[in-house]
């Protein structure tokens, strides 16, 4: 239900609406008074039904509009008067003025207009399938080179019947080290690679310190490939194994250096231990410069590598993993109950105290509309265990979403969970 | 003029979409008239909180999250306390969205 006077604004609010689209309705060829009168009458008998509009108000309203046709509470018998027939839908001046276009644009468009509103999802996912697109090439590449390669331990690419999987270990080869062995970045560079595809490397070391939101999808395109974000080590401790083996072999014998698969429930058992094992060392980062990964690169067992696999006991790290958040996001969504929609014109913060200005607004509480010129709240932050961290907790919950709509493909995320857990 | 189309998620707004939706799918209206009534909504139910109504609203309560994201911000609220003219509403929580009021004078 709502109040008399939120329910008088409704009724100006479509008044004015119905008034100033009057034209349009009625020149240019548009479909005339009596659809426009029609429109109203839904919409009002819509607003009385679902109680935002009282009904003798409306009906009122509804005769001062003037419009020569008297709004009743049933409007659309009232609507039929114009018309010869009551099948008003099927009259021939409907068809010639609406082709059969309009189903499908016009039920996206004023759904797109509600979510104006930024919804990560809706970028995200078309990203993502840019990028399945864009690394296709690459990956093939690499499964091709895995098969000539004749590696031994080819059981590693065998085991990714899983086709996220590619994306990652071709653009994995373009990945430059984040940190520590400048010397063995340009060895690798020289030995890996051709020359051409430095730059592109060194624009991502640049940008890798500081990361705005709109370098993903720019360097995604430009580049073809998906630069690491998540952590170099492991492929530092790949580098030696350049400098040691053939290069070919090398190569092909890395298809995933970040951590097991997106899909780890099916993939984690069918993987080798390989990812894992080196998933272990990249949160190790100060193992980065012993023998230890050499040594492991170089044998390369499978057996040997299991017992590690069993101490690998973190679950990787899944969409649901932020967690009680979006738990409260998603009923707040389901169940569409409590809502303030409104301007802000100021939001301050002072410590955990929060206060906004808010102006026009219109507010959706215990199902009643309550419209407002101005709102003023302050709140306090609820109390987290660990309060002083608790921006760079979201920031980086941010970040590893953003990590995993852009870059769904892979999931070794795990030194933002690692500095999460640190926080 | 720049419009928000914040609005149209209101209950007036929804029913306005799902009126609209239903005649262009019925063939009688032509979805460019739609959209432009919708901007026409926007523009009117901004002007209309504008000038139509004065009442002051309060909120307090625990924020949960915050958010502020391409210049739209998000806060969800606990326990919130919401004290207009009209009396006193309590919720478990609450959603806010709110755009930059500033974007509209541009």
């Amino acid at each position: 239900m709502a109040s008399s006077s939120t329910s008088n604004v409704y009724v100006h609010v479509i008044e004015d609406v119905i008034n100033k689209v009057r034209e349009e309705f009625i020149n240019n060829g548009g479909p005339g008074e009596a659809v426009l009168a029609e429109l109203q009458g839904l919409w009002e008998l819509k607003m009385m039904q679902s109680g935002a509009i009282l009904g003798p108000i409306d009906r009122s309203a509804g005769l001062k509009t003037a419009t020569g046709a008297p709004i009743t509470p049933n409007p659309v018998h009232d609507l039929n008067v114009p018309y010869d027939g009551t099948e008003e839908y099927e009259t021939p001046t409907a068809d010639l003025l609406f082709p059969p276009t309009p189903l499908p644009g016009m039920v996206l468009t004023p759904l797109h207009g509600v979510a104006r509103t930024p919804l990560p999802g809706t970028d995200g996912s078309s990203l993502f399938d840019d990028s399945v697109g864009g690394t296709a090439i690459t990956a093939n590449e690499f499964s091709s080179s895995n098969n000539n390669g004749g590696v031994p331990d080819i059981k590693t690419g065998v085991g990714r019947p899983n086709p996220y999987m590619q994306p990652p270990s071709s653009w994995l080869n373009q990945r430059p080290p984040l940190d520590v062995n400048v010397a063995y970045v340009e060895g690798r560079e020289d030995v890996e690679r051709g020359s051409s595809r430095q730059p592109a490397t060194q624009d991502f070391l640049v940008s890798s310190g500081k990361r705005k939101r709109g370098d993903f999808p720019a360097q995604y395109h430009a580049g073809g490939y998906i630069p690491q974000q998540d952590g170099a080590a492991d492929f530092l401790s790949d580098v030696p194994k350049v400098v040691q083996g053939s290069v070919q072999q090398t190569l092909s014998r890395i298809p995933q250096l970040d951590g097991p698969i997106p899909d780890p429930y099916d993939d984690v058992l069918s993987t080798p231990n390989i990812y894992n094992y080196q998933g272990v060392v990249n949160e190790d980062y100060n193992i980065v410069n012993t023998p230890a990964p050499n040594d492991m690169q170089a044998a390369t067992p499978a057996p040997v590598q299991n017992d590690i696999v069993d101490d690998d006991d973190d679950e990787p790290l899944n969409e649901d993993d932020d967690d009680e958040l979006d738990d409260v996001d998603q009923g707040e969504d389901l169940n569409t109950m409590h809502l303030v929609l409104a301007q802000f014109d100021k939001v301050t913060r002072t410590k955990s105290r929060w206060k906004c200005m808010l102006k026009d607004g219109i507010m959706h509480i215990n199902n009643k509309d309550i419209l407002f010129n101005k709102v003023s709240f302050s709140v306090l932050l609820l109390s987290f265990p660990f309060r002083p961290y608790l921006h760079l907790r979201l920031s980086l919950v941010l970040v590893w979403r953003i990590n995993l709509r852009y870059f769904e493909s892979y999931s070794g995320n795990r030194r933002i969970r690692i500095l999460i857990l640190m926080v | 003029m720049t419009t928000f189309e914040l609005y149209r998620r209101s209950t007036i707004g929804m029913c306005l979409t799902e009126t609209l939706d239903q005649m262009v799918s019925g063939g009688i209206l032509s979805p460019e008239l739609a959209i432009q009534v919708l901007i026409q909504f926007d523009k009117s139910m901004t002007e209309a909180l504008e000038t139509e109504v004065k009442s002051k609203v309060s909120i307090k309560g625990h924020l949960h999250t915050y958010r502020f994201c391409d210049n739209v911000w998000t806060f969800i609220l606990q326990n919130a306390q919401l004290k207009s003219d009209e009396g006193q509403e309590t919720v478990d929580s609450v959603k806010i969205v709110a755009c930059d009021s500033k974007l509209l004078t541009q």
